[in-house]
Formats: C-alpha cells, sequence, structure tokens
C-alpha cells in the first residue's frame, strides 16, 4: 500500500521515463488486487490508509485508491494528471479537511471501496453485455446461414449463389461425369426432401443409401455433398465423417462445381476439429484455386480466415 | 499556409541552436513490398546560379517515405530530360522505372514557380502536370505540394505531405530544470520553428480544424492551463486555470468548442467550453477518471478514456442522447484515441503482452489490429487523409517520434538529434 502512495508521488515525474515507472507500478498494484480476493483483506489493506490525510498526498482523492493510480500511465501524458499532484493543495479533494476525525476517514474509505467494486462490476457487466451481443448476432448468422440453404432447397430456384448451397436440382453438375440412371432422381430427390423436412439424421441414412445403390451416378457428388453437410447439423456431429464425405468428393470429383464449396467446408470442418493449420490450407487453396473467378466460395473463405485467423 | 512563416513571435521564446540541433531525421524502417518505381528527375533551375532548394529530391524524399513508392537513384538515370521532347522513354525502362517525373523552376523576385510533368513509362504518355507558384522562402513547401498531386494521381488518395507537426521536445539538464519546447515543423521534420519554450511542462498539443491555430496545456505558470494560440499573429490566449487539472484541449470540427478535461468539480471529467462565450459544459459525471477526449469527425459525438469499467477503455459520447457505450473490449488497456477523417478507424494505445503499442481499431467490423511492434508506444496521431499514424516511443533510450501506416505495412522513425520527442499532433490539411 505505502507503494502505492510513492506511485502517485512519482505522477509528478513526467518524462517518458516516468512513463516506464508508472506502467510499471500499475502492473504491481493490479497484482496486489488481483491478490486481494477475500472479502476480510481491504480491511488489512486499510490500516495503511486508514487516515488518507496523514501523508501529503493525501488530499489528493486519488492517492488511496489503487485502481486509481495508474491512469498517470496514459492520462499522464495528455491530461497531466501530474496536474493533481503538483496542483495538490488545489486539486479539489471532496473530503479536504480532517474535521471529521476518524469516522469520516473510515467512511471516506469504504465509499472509496465501494466505488472500486462498483467499477470493477460495471466493466464485468459492459464485457457481458457485449458477449451477448457478439453471441447474437453470431447465432444470428448461422440461422440465416441455414435458412438460406434449405429455402435455396426448396425453391429449386437458387440463384442466390450467396450461400454454400450447392444446386440441389438436376443441373449436370459440371462434368461430374455418370448420366442418371433409371430410378436414381427419384432416389435423390426423395433423400433431399428428408434434408427439407429437417429430418437430418433420416437424410443422411438415405443419402448413405442412395451412394450405395448409384455409387457413380449422375447425382453421386451432391449426395456426398449433402451427407458432409448433414454430418454437421446432426445431433451430435459427426466431425470425421463430415471431412471424408467433402474429401471424397474433392478427391473423386475434383472438377464438380461443388468442389470450391467442398474445399471450403473441409477448412471449416479442419477449423471445428482443432486443426487450424490444416484449416487455413483449405481456405488458402479455395482462394489461391478459384480466386479469379466470382465463387461464393472465395469470399466465404476470405471472410473465415479474416474472422478466425 | 503562407501565412504560417509571416509571423511566428512566441512567446517564452528563446531561439537557440538547440533549434537546428531539434530537427527530425528519416529513417525508413520497414517498406512495402512491391512499391511503384518512380523516377524523379532533378528539376531543372532556369536561373543563374545556384537553385535554393532541391525540389525535386523533397519530392523524391516524400514519395520514398510514403513505403507506396521506391524513386530511382539519381546514379542510375541515364538522362536528366526536363521537358517532354527531352525524353527518351526506353532509358527509363531499361532501369525499370514506372514513372518519370520532370519539372523546371522559375522565379521571378521573390516568388518561385515550379513546372511539372509525370509521365506514364510503360504507356509513353503524360499522366498529370501541373504547375505550384509562391514565395522562394516557402520552396520546399511548394515541393511538398508537387508531392501531393503525385501521390494523389498515382494511388487516387489525397497526399498528406504539405502539412505540419507539432511535437514536445524535452531537453534533460542534468541536476536541473529541464527545457520543454513545443516545436512546429513540416510533416517531414524539416524547418523547425520553436514556438514555446519553457522549464516548465509543455503537454497535448492540438490544432484547431483549419489548422491556423494550435492548443496546448503549459505549467509555465506553475499550475497547468489550457492554451490556444494563433499561428499567423502569434496571439495567444489562455482558456483556463482552474483548480486541479486543465488537460487534453481537443477542438470540435466545426471550430466553435473545445473538449477539454478538469478536475474543479472532484473527479477528472470532460467538459466543453465554447470559445466564444467561454461556456462550459459538463459532459461527464462519474467518479471514475474520465480524460483524452477526441471527436468523431461528424461532431456529433465524443471519444474517450475512462476507468469506470476498473481499467481504462474507450467510450462514445453521443453529444445529442447523452448516451455512452463503450467500444474497446479486446485487451485490459486500451488509452487515447484519435479518430481518422474517414470516422471508420480508430487509433489508440493498447496493452499486449505487458507492452504498450499502437492499435487500430476498425468501428465497422469491430475488429483490432495491433500496427507496432516497437514498445512504449504512445500518442498516436492520425494523417489528416488517414494514411499513416505518427507516435511517440523509445529508441536506444530516447524518445522519438515514428510512424506507421494503417494498415501496418510502412514503418519509419523520425528521431531527434537531441533531446526526447513526444506528443506528436499531425496538422489537418492546410488551405493555401
Amino acid at each position: 500500500m505505502s507503494k502505492l502512495l510513492v506511485a502517485s508521488g512519482l505522477v509528478l515525474v513526467t518524462g517518458p521515463l516516468s512513463f516506464q515507472l508508472r506502467a510499471q507500478d500499475y502492473v504491481d498494484v493490479e497484482a496486489e488486487r488481483s491478490g486481494r480476493t477475500t472479502p476480510a483483506a481491504p480491511a488489512t489493506a486499510a490500516p495503511a490508509s486508514a487516515d488518507p490525510y496523514a501523508t501529503p498526498s493525501g488530499t489528493d482523492p486519488y492517492s488511496v485508491q489503487p485502481t486509481q493510480s495508474y491512469p498517470a500511465t496514459s492520462y499522464g501524458m495528455d491530461s497531466a494528471p501530474a496536474g493533481s499532484a503538483i496542483g495538490a493543495p488545489a486539486s479539489a479533494a471532496p473530503v479536504a479537511a480532517p474535521a471529521g476525525g476518524q469516522n469520516m476517514g473510515t467512511l471516506y474509505i469504504q465509499m472509496q471501496q465501494l466505488q472500486q467494486e462498483v467499477m470493477r462490476l460495471n466493466g464485468i457487466v459492459e464485457e457481458q453485455a457485449n458477449e451477448l451481443r457478439k453471441l447474437k448476432s453470431q447465432s444470428l448468422e448461422r440461422y440465416v446461414d441455414l435458412d438460406r440453404r434449405l429455402s435455396s432447397m426448396g425453391g429449386g430456384s437458387s440463384t442466390g449463389g450467396a450461400s454454400a448451397a450447392p444446386v440441389p436440382a438436376p443441373s449436370p453438375a459440371g462434368g461430374s461425369g455418370g448420366t442418371e440412371l433409371p430410378g436414381e432422381g427419384d432416389a435423390y430427390r426423395s433423400a433431399y426432401a428428408l434434408v427439407r423436412g429437417q429430418q437430418f439424421d433420416q437424410a443422411v441414412e438415405s443419402f448413405n443409401q442412395f451412394l450405395r445403390r448409384y455409387p457413380d451416378g449422375r447425382y453421386a457428388a451432391n449426395a456426398h455433398y449433402w451427407l458432409g453437410e448433414l454430418y454437421l447439423v446432426i445431433d451430435p456431429p459427426d466431425l470425421e465423417a463430415s471431412r471424408q464425405s467433402f474429401s471424397l468428393l474433392l478427391d473423386r470429383y475434383p472438377d464438380n462445381a461443388k468442389a470450391p464449396d467442398a474445399m471450403y467446408k473441409l477448412g471449416k470442418v479442419q477449423f471445428l476439429k482443432g486443426n487450424r493449420e490444416r484449416s487455413k490450407e483449405y481456405l488458402d487453396r479455395v482462394i489461391r484455386e478459384y480466386g479469379n473467378t466470382n465463387n461464393s466460395a472465395v469470399k466465404l473463405s476470405r471472410d473465415f480466415l479474416a474472422e478466425n485467423f | 499556409m503562407k501565412r504560417l512563416f509571416l509571423v511566428i513571435t512566441p512567446l517564452i521564446l528563446v531561439l537557440s541552436a538547440l533549434t537546428a540541433r531539434a530537427e527530425l531525421t528519416i529513417e525508413i524502417t520497414q517498406g512495402r513490398d512491391n512499391p511503384t518505381s518512380i523516377a524523379v528527375v532533378p528539376f531543372n533551375w532556369l536561373e543563374p546560379g545556384a537553385a535554393p532548394e532541391d525540389v525535386a529530391w523533397v519530392v523524391d524524399s516524400d514519395l520514398a517515405r510514403s513505403g507506396q513508392f521506391a524513386p530511382v537513384s539519381r546514379s542510375d538515370m541515364l538522362g536528366r530530360p526536363s521537358t517532354q521532347q527531352e525524353i527518351f522513354y526506353r532509358d527509363w525502362r531499361a532501369i525499370d522505372s514506372e514513372y518519370l517525373l520532370i519539372g523546371r523552376v522559375s522565379a521571378q523576385g521573390t516568388q518561385m514557380r515550379i513546372e511539372y510533368e509525370l509521365y506514364d513509362v510503360v504507356r509513353q504518355r503524360q499522366a498529370h502536370r501541373g504547375v505550384e507558384t509562391g514565395p522562394i522562402n516557402e520552396a520546399r513547401m511548394l515541393a511538398h505540394r508537387v508531392s501531393d498531386a503525385v501521390y494523389e494521381k498515382l494511388t487516387g488518395i489525397r497526399g498528406a505531405f504539405a502539412t505540419r507537426l507539432l511535437y514536445v521536445s524535452v531537453t534533460r539538464v542534468p541536476g536541473g530544470k529541464d527545457y520543454f519546447r513545443l516545436t512546429l515543423a513540416d510533416s517531414d521534420g524539416a524547418r523547425p520553428i520553436v514556438l514555446l519554450e519553457s522549464r516548465e511542462p509543455v503537454l497535448a498539443p492540438g490544432w484547431s480544424p483549419d489548422g491556423s491555430q494550435i492548443s496546448y496545456v503549459s505549467f509555465e505558470s506553475g499550475r497547468p492551463a489550457i492554451y490556444r494560440q494563433n499561428l499567423s499573429t502569434g496571439a495567444r490566449e489562455q482558456l483556463t486555470a482552474f483548480r486541479g487539472l486543465n488537460g487534453a484541449p481537443a477542438w470540435s470540427p466545426d471550430g466553435k468548442n473545445m473538449a477539454m478535461v478538469l478536475s474543479k468539480d472532484g473527479s477528472p471529467d470532460i467538459y466543453l467550453m465554447n470559445l466564444a462565450s467561454k461556456k462550459l459544459t459538463r459532459i461527464t459525471r462519474h467518479y471514475a477518471i474520465d480524460t483524452e477526449p477526441t471527436w468523431m469527425p461528424d461532431g456529433r459525438s465524443l471519444l474517450f478514456t475512462s476507468d469506470r469499467g476498473g481499467r481504462p477503455q474507450i467510450y462514445r459520447y453521443d453529444l445529442r442522447t447523452g448516451t455512452t457505450e463503450r467500444l474497446t473490449f479486446e485487451g485490459s488497456y486500451n488509452a487515447r484515441a484519435r479518430v481518422a477523417q474517414d470516422g471508420r478507424n480508430v487509433v489508440m494505445v493498447h496493452q499486449q503482452n505487458g507492452q504498450f503499442h499502437i492499435a487500430l481499431l476498425d468501428l465497422v467490423t469491430n475488429r483490432l489490429q495491433v500496427l507496432t511492434s516497437t514498445e512504449l508506444d504512445e500518442s498516436p496521431s492520425i494523417a489528416p487523409n488517414g494514411s499513416m499514424v505518427l507516435y511517440a516511443t523509445k529508441h536506444a533510450g530516447r524518445g522519438i517520434l515514428a510512424a506507421v501506416s494503417v494498415d501496418g505495412g510502412v514503418k519509419f522513425r523520425l528521431p531527434s538529434r537531441e533531446g526526447d520527442v513526444r506528443e506528436p499532433a499531425w496538422s489537418p490539411f492546410m488551405n493555401r
């Protein structure tokens, strides 16, 4: 505590050197503060400053406030808190006269402690409010993303192109090979209807069946893509299965229209798995290989990189 | 701009040899990966005798300092054209120069005239031409204007070379009282002029929005007081002398008000002073320390530092609604914000791993980016075109100024040859 009083005295020194000193003091003060966590602790701190008027700096209300001795660090250069120290006699201490004696002194200390406590709590409230705001906007984003994907499947008119959602309808997906086999389209559409109906577990089963029957069919790449997506939304998600589905699509149909999306998704899956490096590799690859196209996966990858790396 | 130099009558000023020695020099520490190559050919001086100023060299240095250009060395030039007829493009292609700047300088009486032409070497055509005229003793400023024009032509961003800096230098006197000097210099640190010299601290210099006046805090009366000073007339006015703190003056964008920190009513709070009526309006009312106010460019809100949340963070006060919101959440210490003219980029002192760096907060994306790798960085000041941030830091045990581009890509230092330099304040664009 006495260190604090010294620190506030140092505030006087305005040189850059003192900036360093003061910065250091702040760290020390913080360490002391965090050390004092038990309710009894403030009481032990009190004796040192029990009589704030005993020291020359007692007239400065901030000298007995550990938290407020720091502002000198930054505030120093600009607003010269030094002023409060230099003009110590003039600096308006709310309780300037020692007339009130011990009681006033005690009250004063208590008020200071309360103020500090309120400031600390205020900080926590501000930070939690900010966290909530962030979470809210994130969950809204997720919802919008899913909603867009589902609605693009629904209308079949997925011209939006802003999401990574594949065109589910039978567009001859960019040289994915295979011609449509008898019954394949119906099988695909029925599996797909389950996705629309948000029956994700059944949809997984259905797409797997579809792939067993039409492993080289026209919609095989689409089915792999959907499995990759579905493994992420089932409860609990199966990251490894999702990764395998997207990898399969990428390995087997590198020229498919879904390839960039699958690559982007692999980046996301690797990120979810905690493999940041692998994740970045995939995302960088999307930008490298498709950067000169206006494929939506490129923008998604850029955004994801900017947000998480 | 011209007015600036006519009369500078510092009040407590002792112009000494120290002035010249306090000049800042520039060391570029980091540039861009692929700067544009440009050849700035020495301009042809059309009058007898030696030219009063190497105009082309000033332009050359300006462009190099921006980090976005790599001027061709004069010794590599295969010719020294000063007119279009004298240009052989193959000479410039041979040394991979993408652009070519040539010019002619003439004088009549006390007036100087610079004609310059910018050529695109690849397309073999003129990209821009212009003329700057002004007093000969303003030759460097005229040259900076040429730099501004070239920079704007090639980058699309208004140049900020023809601007000025204010900074405080401190000369230590062992065992005695230090000297504090408030200094005005060109944006490249050249032509320093001491505006105020005092044995007591001088702090927080700042500019009026039109660049004609400055404000600062001086302890010359033994206590802190806020002053404003007209740069062309030298007229000075003491604005405050309240009990306790009088600090951190910040001119409003319309020039009518000044935000400041006063502790006359208890703890430090933000106040507005109407500069015409001197009437005070209290903005914040909190037992925490509220300080370092700075204006958003639209003048509708103020940013300030407060520890009302237990630690110093940046808050925004909306003057219309009277509401306060916290802006910074990353890191346990964010202070002394300054806002770029776009109202989007905010620079501040940010503590990371126990070290103080300059960081940039994008108010649209809410992303915070640490720009500097030096330690103990403080007092960021942003260029009027928003491209560079000037700040004070430590190098080799001395207080120096350093600059970093807002994307962190370009860095340079402006070390002073003597004393510690701090609290830079970059001027607004100057009206001609």
